[in-house]
């Protein structure tokens, strides 16, 4: 069979039209598609993701000052692929970040593109050894920007500050927290490089910028701070207690001015403390809180109406048989009144208004002051305390609760539960946080005080605040806790240590003072509670160790507060301790 | 013979017009390209010049943080406290005078009492 040239022309063109219009097809598929997905194999070998990290916001006091912040930093890393003289670049980086030269050559060697070198590199290191890469024509090592977070005051206020580990991730106190609020969101950016590395920025890819953290400023008060530091630490050398603790609460809004714990430790250097050093005694720890408790009863009692301002109250000359056992006073006493039972902390006499009230009633006191229960401050890792209810109670409960004893409780409910007394008797919920605010200052979250509950009333709170002022002055059982110038209001606290084995350790202690000042209008209410000082068991009162503490945290943070003083002053006292005679009988 | 010079009836003439229309596209396409080029290579430029201003920028607000953190080490309580006790610097009390107050305090008078909390030299 034979062609004609037209047929044959017309056979090739058509040939060629095919082979054409396939690769068009195929064109067509490649680029219309497939183009999701090749243009995302593309972006893989090409495009680099560049992490653009956030800044974690700083934490301020109630009044600016800075008390965690951040240091840049860099973390210096080689991509090998780069790398064109390893010798002289690993000389070079041995130099300049101390590392050993033959360990960093064999990082080169490996071959990987993202070799970590040392992390946490200052800025002036990193910009000396990246300028005299740049002279040497060296090339191959890179830097991200990171930071360190910086505790400017040290181990001042560590525990409520709390600390990153390692890894950045917050470990606790506000920092954990507050996590959400402080850590912002990392921005990125996907951009390309040329083949010494270098990005080319005309090849940017899609960007986001990083939502830097917000600032969070606490309800600390740093002059208030240190005085409490101060104080704490001198008491801790002195008499040497296995931990001190002290709260400073303002009770009307709730707001925690203070709070110090000793063993402390410094968040700078977390790695160096050990896990007990690092607590924050305040709310995980739980203590019977002794004598202070007396409140609850009292109140309880007056509010019931089972006792009024005249109701005496026979206090079994210092020896009540109950329950099979004797409980007993430091001094016997006849018919004493409520505010009497306080000044004297009597133990017959509390546990006599706890029998009146019964021991539901009772319990429902105890819990409507805040025992029992989470207060909800901002710290991680609050404990609720130890009170069981009246079914779980024995024979003997209802009359050892009542001073403080058969009950667990926090540092922290111990002082909210006396603010109940110094306001007028309303449970402020206890807060660290004051407000959450941008980089600019701008406020996003104001936190206001807080009614938790009304848990007597005012009248009520008012007797017992009077009577808590006679602990102070003579007679009471607190008489060095008096700050010159001002009516202080107050309980004591002394309560044997329970053993970890079981029963109570002999011959140690917790010791403790909580009031608050100025008694007729109160700016503060503040803790000092020490466990077992080590000094002579017939000193170790919470009168006679945790009251002076108290009173001179009290009278400096009254010059800084700059109160008036509302009282004419008193006569000079001697040394407590020092001065203390003879033993007495424990209860105090 | 003839020597008459006569343009042959087949041949080509130059087609100016043509010439310079063509001319004109080649050149344009050439401008084109090369007005591509160079501002391809300005884009590049630019570029560069955005990231060292960039890392500049980076570099002076990484100093600024380093200096802020060294000031807020440097005038942290501790530091300023430390430096009280060695002498470097004095704490110099504000005297009472100096403090405007709403209500008078109440002074201490007799010799052997503690201070109250206000401060006394004001009232001398």
């Amino acid at each position: 069979m034979k062609f004609t040239a037209n047929t044959r022309i017309g056979i090739a063109c058509g040939i060629a039209a095919s082979i054409f219009t396939v690769f068009s097809a195929r064109l067509i598929h490649l680029h219309v598609a497939k183009h999701e997905e090749y243009s995302r194999l593309a972006a893989q070998k090409h495009l680099t993701r560049q992490v653009i990290h956030a800044k974690r916001g700083m934490i301020l006091d109630r009044n600016g000052e800075i008390l965690v912040t951040n240091l840049p930093v860099r973390t210096m890393f080689a991509d090998s692929s780069r790398i064109k003289k390893p010798e002289a670049l690993a000389a070079l980086v041995a130099t300049y970040l101390g590392l050993d030269e033959t360990e960093v050559l064999e990082k080169f060697s490996t071959g990987k593109k993202y070799i970590v070198l040392k992390r946490e590199v200052p800025e002036e290191t990193a910009l000396a050894l990246l300028n005299e890469m740049q002279k040497q024509k060296l090339r191959g090592i890179f830097t991200e920007q990171d930071a360190v977070r910086i505790y400017p005051n040290g181990e001042v206020l560590g525990h409520v500050l709390g600390f990153l580990n390692h890894e950045g991730k917050a470990v606790q106190g506000i920092e954990l927290s507050m996590n959400s609020q402080l850590e912002g969101k990392d921005g990125y950016r996907f951009i390309e490089r040329d083949r010494t590395g270098r990005e080319i920025v005309l090849y940017r890819g899609i960007e986001e910028e990083p939502e830097h953290g917000n600032n969070v400023r606490l309800t600390i008060d740093m002059g208030l701070q240190s005085i409490v530091e101060e104080e704490l630490d001198a008491a801790y050398k002195d008499l040497k207690p296995e931990t001190a603790n002290a709260v400073l609460v303002d009770p009307k809004t709730g707001a925690i001015l203070a709070m110090a714990c000793r063993p402390c430790f410094n968040p700078n250097e977390p790695g160096k403390a050990q896990p007990d050093q690092m607590k924050n005694r305040a709310i995980i720890d739980m203590v019977e809180p002794g004598s202070t408790f007396k409140i609850v009863v009292a109140a309880g009692a007056l509010n019931e109406g089972k006792v009024d301002e005249k109701t005496t109250i026979f206090c079994e000359n210092g020896r009540f048989a109950y329950g099979g056992r004797i409980l007993k006073d430091h001094h016997g006493y006849g018919h004493m009144g409520v505010h009497e039972i306080l000044v004297k902390s009597s133990n017959i006499g509390s546990a006599k208004m706890a029998l009146m009230m019964g021991g539901d009633k009772f319990y429902e006191y105890v819990r409507r002051f805040g025992f029992g229960e989470r207060l909800g401050v901002e710290l991680p890792g609050e404990i609720p305390g130890l009170v069981h209810p009246p079914a779980r109670w024995d024979k003997l409960t209802i009359t050892r609760m009542p001073m403080g004893h058969s009950i667990a409780v926090t540092p922290l409910q111990i002082t909210m539960g006396m603010a109940v007394i110094a306001n007028g008797g309303q449970l402020m919920a206890p807060r660290i946080v004051q407000s959450v605010e941008k980089e600019t200052g701008e406020i996003l979250v104001k936190k206001e005080p807080t009614i938790m509950r009304n848990v007597v009333p005012k009248k009520t709170a008012h007797f017992v605040s009077e009577a808590l002022v006679g602990v102070t002055e003579p007679g009471g059982t607190a008489a060095f806790a008096r700050v010159n110038g001002f009516q202080v209001a107050g309980k004591t606290g002394t309560a044997q240590k329970v053993s970890p084995h079981g029963g109570y350790a002999a011959g140690k202690y917790v010791v403790s003072f909580v009031g608050f000042m100025p008694a007729e209008d109160p700016k503060f209410v503040l803790l000092v509670m020490v466990d077992d000082a080590k000094i002579a068991s017939n000193l170790n009162y919470g009168g006679l160790v945790a009251a002076p503490i108290f009173s001179r945290i009290a009278e400096r943070a009254a010059r800084y507060m700059d109160l008036t003083p509302t009282m004419p002053p008193i006569p000079l006292q001697p040394a407590p301790i020092a001065s203390t005679p003879t033993t007495e009988k424990r209860s105090n | 013979m003839n020597t008459e010079l006569t343009t042959p009836i087949n041949s080509n003439p130059i087609q100016i017009g043509k010439i310079l229309c063509v001319s004109t596209i080649v050149g344009i396409l050439l401008a084109v390209g090369l007005g591509f080029v160079y501002i391809k290579n300005l884009q590049f430029a630019i570029g560069e010049q955005i990231r060292h201003t960039e890392r500049k920028i980076q570099q002076v607000r990484a100093e600024n943080e380093v200096l802020l953190a060294k000031v807020t080490e440097l005038t942290s309580r501790p530091a300023l406290q430390a430096r009280v006790k060695s002498g470097y610097i004095a704490v110099v009390n504000i005297t009472g005078d100096k403090i405007a107050r709403l209500t008078p305090p109440v002074q201490a008078t007799e010799v052997g009492t503690l201070r109250t909390a206000f401060n006394e030299f004001g009232q001398q």
